[in-house]
């Protein structure tokens, strides 16, 4: 049997212009997933309700085998969690706060903590006020991660920041993660940050999860195919194909179950494959995304 | 372990508005000292009215640095990602304002009354009136945090500072027309007589009825953060 740092089945919840519409997400433990959406996807609304600030209307969460929200308190000991709309203490400095979160987490690591101001190039003196966007983003890490969590739910970490202090964060987080059994779930719109961490994806729009696998499946399955369509020959709608795009003799197919089989199918058929292309995460994502507004819309 | 964090909840609150609570004690204390020791009649009665004004402010400034701007400056999210539930919050937020307004009230209070038994600048008669206007702003206190801790925005506050600031003039003008209180405040020694006593209970009753009524507000939400 697996072990979920996360679990949510069957969560909805309804706002006046959005609605989450029944959630399914599983994290396995050790293992890090990103949750890709648009803006207003979906993204926060679930992680405030898997952090029990927000109570669902239907469906069961259960995070780090604890029932959300009911068991929240006892959960959060071993959750560490920052948002991108989260602040600190702006009169207070770093060193306070780090002091109020040791006062709280016994197994606060004083060491590490030291480590990450280092390597994050933090003045522990510093007030809040005084840092940049960047230097606040890697403070509220540093509280997080000098917590030792079992689970770090982090919602848009990434958000506004220049690329140098991205990778700092985002190494940071790979680092964390050679502790093992700690699992990691993560937000944002910037696929890359994603696609250079995760080993599980998840896309969410419009209030729901188009799709949830693990990175190297997304890779695998998803192709573009560069036609040439003869005169006379017709461009038949194929299993596995979710997009074309056509201008003139020309087209690009996009599939979400890509073998080689395929390929092979459309020429048969007389149509000639020029080429066969890997996808970004990106691509992906944004075909993933139109397709599934179109087949709701339809 | 959660009693502990509640606990810290507290200290944090009092780290952060020690100053606050500091100037406005101080204020009081100034004030105190121009109404007991001035010569001159003015200087007296703005002593007087000041000492009051300080209590005042606290009672608008504590719910608004402790409670709403834990909302509007965004440290809430950091404050609940902690092991607390949004019940053990409240709890802790009321715990917290109530001690950091109690401590300076019973301060202000307390000095006020050594000043009159010592100084003699005042009559003991007015003891209990005193100490049922200055109840006035507890009741306002009691009213903007719960108002402001239920109600979670800025427009909240400022309907219960509204609500507050307006009415203290206006019942303290009723106050003095409650009979069997007047007649005491130049006596030589403090009456607590029946009008005083219920005046009393139903303030302290007023204060007890608005925190359980929040109470009840915020053990039924849903969604804390927004």
């Amino acid at each position: 049997m697996t072990d979920f740092a996360v679990e949510l089945s069957g969560v909805s919840k309804k706002y006046r212009y959005f609605t989450l519409d029944d959630v399914h997400l599983q994290l396995p433990q050790g293992q890090i997933m990103g949750l890709i959406g648009a803006n207003g996807a979906g993204k926060s609304t679930t992680i405030r309700i898997l952090m029990g600030l927000v109570h669902q209307d239907a469906g069961e969460v259960r995070v780090l085998g604890h029932r959300m929200p009911a068991q929240q308190v006892a959960a959060k000991w071993d959750i560490g969690f920052a948002s991108e709309d989260m602040r600190l203490y702006e009169t207070m400095t770093l060193s306070w706060h780090m002091s109020f979160i040791r006062s709280i987490y016994p197994k606060w690591d004083a060491t590490y903590a030291q480590l990450l101001l280092k390597r994050f190039g933090l003045h522990a003196e510093q007030k809040i006020k005084g840092l940049s966007h960047g230097q606040r983003v890697k403070a509220a890490l540093l509280l997080v991660l000098a917590r030792k969590p079992k689970l770090l739910v982090l919602d848009e970490p990434t958000t506004g920041l220049d690329p140098v202090a991205r990778h700092e964060i985002l190494r940071e987080l790979t680092a964390a993660m050679a502790d093992e059994g700690r699992s990691i779930l993560f937000s944002s719109h910037n696929t890359q940050d994603v696609e250079q961490i995760s080993d599980q994806i998840t896309f969410i729009d419009r209030g729901r999860i188009i799709d949830s696998m693990d990175k190297e499946t997304y890779l695998d399955r998803w192709r573009r195919l560069r036609l040439e369509v003869p005169l006379g020959v017709e461009l038949r709608p194929l299993p596995g194909i979710v997009g074309v795009q056509r201008q003139g003799r020309l087209a690009v197919a996009t599939s979400n179950a890509f073998v080689p089989d395929l390929a092979h199918a459309y020429e048969s058929a007389g149509v000639h494959v020029q080429r066969i292309e890997n996808m970004t995460l990106e691509e992906i994502f944004v075909a993933n995304v139109e397709h599934n507004r179109e087949e709701v819309e339809a | 372990m959660t009693s502990s964090v509640i606990g810290q909840l507290i200290v944090k609150d009092w780290r952060l508005n020690g100053n606050l609570i500091s100037i406005l004690v101080g204020v009081g204390l100034l004030a105190l000292v121009m109404a007991q020791y001035a010569t001159g009649e003015a200087v007296r009665l703005f002593g007087s009215v000041w000492f009051f004004v300080s209590l005042g402010i606290l009672a608008t400034m504590l719910p608004t640095s402790a409670i709403l701007n834990e909302r509007k400056k965004q440290t809430l999210a950091f404050i609940m990602s902690l092991p607390v539930s949004p019940v053990q919050y409240a709890m802790a937020k009321g715990l917290s304002v109530a001690a950091m307004y109690l401590v300076p009230w019973v301060t202000l209070l307390a000095s006020a009354l050594i000043f009159i038994e010592t100084r003699h600048a005042l009559p003991l008669g007015v003891i209990p009136t005193l100490l049922i206007i200055s109840m006035l702003p507890m009741v306002g206190f009691c009213l903007t945090s719960a108002t402001v801790l239920v109600g979670e925005s800025e427009g909240w506050l400022i309907a219960a500072n509204i609500a507050t600031n307006s009415s203290y003039w206006f019942i303290w003008y009723l106050i003095t027309r409650i009979p069997g209180l007047k007649q005491h405040w130049s006596g030589p020694v403090a009456v607590w007589n029946a009008p005083v006593l219920m005046v009393l209970s139903a303030e302290i009753g007023l204060c007890a009825l608005i925190v359980a009524i929040a109470f009840f507000f915020q053990s039924r939400k849903r969604d804390f953060i927004h």
